[in-house]
């Protein structure tokens, strides 16, 4: 059997037509998915850990904006009870101009103090896609995010300059649709001193003697033992030490949450229209060629059709060519998607994300629709009679 | 508006019968009604010892399958399906073995001189080519009635007259009855009887001439 023996003659248009909604419809929802991947990555990172800076407006803290978490405060923040664990970090913009500072595409040098476990819940390991992490007592060395790598054409094995200084690449991230995909990891020894290059006031005062390298920290991920209320104990070390800017998981997600509302409510737009538009597409096409069709239908019951054979047989083209359409609707959106998004990677960017959750929706919804226009279709002409039929469709 | 009243019609096996009339007579829809294609407001019509006119809507596309036989004017094959494959579609709502149907089918088309050109496409095949294509549709499950309308309105001469024979031919065979639906005058040549339909009426005398 030949493949196009699967397709009923004369529905290439038809196909086409849906082929046309379907791409619509599943490159919308890509978009979507991209969008929603990256905002619930962001919830899931700031409510597996309470985020701690030192008092102050620093700049170049990331998002833990603050000022210098000094290692006392560290030390006085690992002794409130109910903490699991905290760990030091530098945040470094990967560039310092201020157009691209604490922006939703924002890449940063990320310092991670290895001796420690990560605390993030959410996130205790950070597994790489090619090479390995970072480990304690590594050394100008670096482990990049999927984004910051693929933009840059990088790989395992090669080396990168962060602010002036190479460093050897050891792995690079999973992708996580979501901040890391942006990072460049290193160890927090190589993270203060790349600070330290890049801010003269920063070396005035640590020539001064009044700060140790140890104090050199943007911020810290602080981490709950089982059965803590995170919101509660984020709200204890903001009483019990002194001079600290905490987060709140809750409060930080209801915040996310209200600040991506515009592109929640467009996500739902976009599905909305989306499965508008790719539905009464499909709808609308596979019921106008049943309808072309009525003459055939008037013959097939003058040669002894009953209604349950032709509705059996129209159901069974209808699934085949919403089949097809739907499979090369996804085709041409995976085609059209990738394309843009080649495009977009050289600046670290990604427009679509084809999961399998919407290609397999995207697919059923494209087979029951169109199998249901033909039903509907169906029905409506079996109450002709084989002569009207016949009459109607010549 | 009634089309038809009075009309009281018994075809025989093997009879060749020909209905003529004046355009918008009834023709048709006489032929539409015995067909089972249209359906009736009353009457009885039956089908050997079975009335049909009165049979559910599957029981009436059943006894239109494996009963009955049509010939259109404009042939009305499906234009998705081969020459061969228009022909088995009459077999497939039946539930004949498809191997025989298709023995059938090819054998009928070798007799028509057609079964060159049986993978072709209906707008492949000359109207002629059709025409026998749709006749081998018509009498594969060998119909106890075949209702031919108008079936050379659209042939030219050699290949009417071919249809033609082949029908009288038909009727000859003793199974089937053919009614045969024309207003060509040479059509009526050769066929039993020769009846009139005008005023809704069916008659065995044509109606007298308006004066």
């Amino acid at each position: 059997m030949k493949l196009g023996d699967f397709l009923p003659r004369g529905y290439a248009f038809t196909v086409i037509g849906i082929t046309v909604g379907m791409a619509g419809l599943v490159s919308l929802g890509a978009m979507a998915e991209r969008i929603t991947r990256f905002i619930d990555g962001g919830d899931r990172f700031v409510l597996g850990q309470i985020s701690v800076a030192g008092e102050g407006m620093g700049m170049g803290t990331g998002f833990t904006a603050g000022g210098l978490l000094p290692a006392a405060k560290i030390t006085e923040i690992a002794a409130v009870p109910g903490v699991s664990g905290v760990q030091a970090q530098v945040m470094l913009p990967f560039n310092t101009s201020t157009s691209s500072f604490l922006t939703l595409t924002q890449e940063l040098i990320m310092g991670m103090d290895l001796s420690v476990p990560i605390p993030n819940r959410h996130y205790r390991e950070l597994p790489v896609s090619s090479g390995r992490p970072l480990r304690s007592g590594d050394r100008r060395v670096t482990v990049l995010g999927a984004d910051f790598a693929a933009s840059r054409h990088l790989a395992a094995g090669g080396t990168v300059t962060l602010a002036g200084q190479e460093f050897s690449i050891v792995g690079i991230l999973d992708k996580t649709f979501t901040a890391p995909d942006r990072f460049a990891l290193v160890p927090i020894e190589d993270a203060r001193e790349l600070w330290l290059r890049r801010d003269p006031l920063l070396v005035q005062a640590f020539g001064a003697g009044s700060l140790r390298r140890g104090d050199l920290n943007t911020g810290a991920a602080v981490g709950w033992r089982d059965g803590e209320d995170p919101d509660a104990l984020a709200r204890r070390i903001q009483a019990t030490v002194k001079g600290l800017n905490v987060t709140i998981p809750g409060e930080l997600s209801k915040l996310l949450r209200q600040s991506t509302a515009f592109f929640s409510a467009l996500l739902l737009g976009m599905g909305a229209l989306g499965l508008l538009i790719g539905g009464l597409s499909l709808a609308n096409t596979v019921t106008a060629a049943v309808f072309e069709r009525i003459r055939d239908f008037g013959i097939k019951r003058a040669l002894g059709a009953t209604d349950l054979d032709l509705l059996g047989e129209v159901l069974g083209e209808g699934l085949r060519v919403s089949l097809w359409g739907g499979v090369s609707g996804v085709v041409l959106a995976l085609a059209i998607g990738t394309a843009i998004d080649a495009r977009l990677l050289r600046d670290g960017q990604q427009l679509f994300l084809f999961s399998p959750r919407l290609l397999t929706f995207a697919l059923v919804f494209s087979v029951a629709l169109g199998t249901l226009a033909a039903g509907y279709a169906t029905l409506r002409i079996a109450r002709l009679s084989p002569a009207e039929a016949i009459r109607r469709g010549t | 508006m009634p089309v038809l009243g009075g009309v009281d019609l018994e075809l025989e096996r093997g009879e060749f019968v020909a209905v003529a009339g004046p355009s918008g007579s009834g023709k048709s829809t006489l032929l539409n009604l015995l067909g089972l294609l249209e359906p009736s407001d009353g009457g009885e019509i039956w089908l050997g010892s079975e009335r049909v006119s009165h049979l559910g809507r599957r029981a009436q596309a059943r006894a239109r399958g494996a009963s009955i036989g049509y010939v259109f004017q404009s042939f009305l094959l499906l234009s998705g399906l081969t020459a061969l494959e228009n022909v088995l579609l009459a077999a497939r709502y039946v539930g004949r073995d498809r191997a025989e149907a298709r023995r059938d089918a090819l054998a009928l088309l070798e007799r028509m001189e057609v079964a060159h050109r049986k993978d072709h496409y209906p707008t492949q095949l000359s109207g002629g080519e059709q025409q026998r294509v749709a006749y081998c549709r018509a009498v594969l499950n060998r119909p106890p009635l075949v209702l031919a309308d108008e079936p050379t309105g659209n042939l030219d001469d050699l290949h009417a007259q071919a249809i033609l024979g082949e029908l009288r031919a038909l009727a000859a065979g003793g199974h089937t009855a053919v009614l045969l639906v024309t207003h060509r005058a040479e059509g009526q040549a050769g066929t039993d009887r020769v009846l009139y339909l005008s005023g809704g009426r069916l008659t065995s005398h044509p109606p007298a001439p308006v004066a």
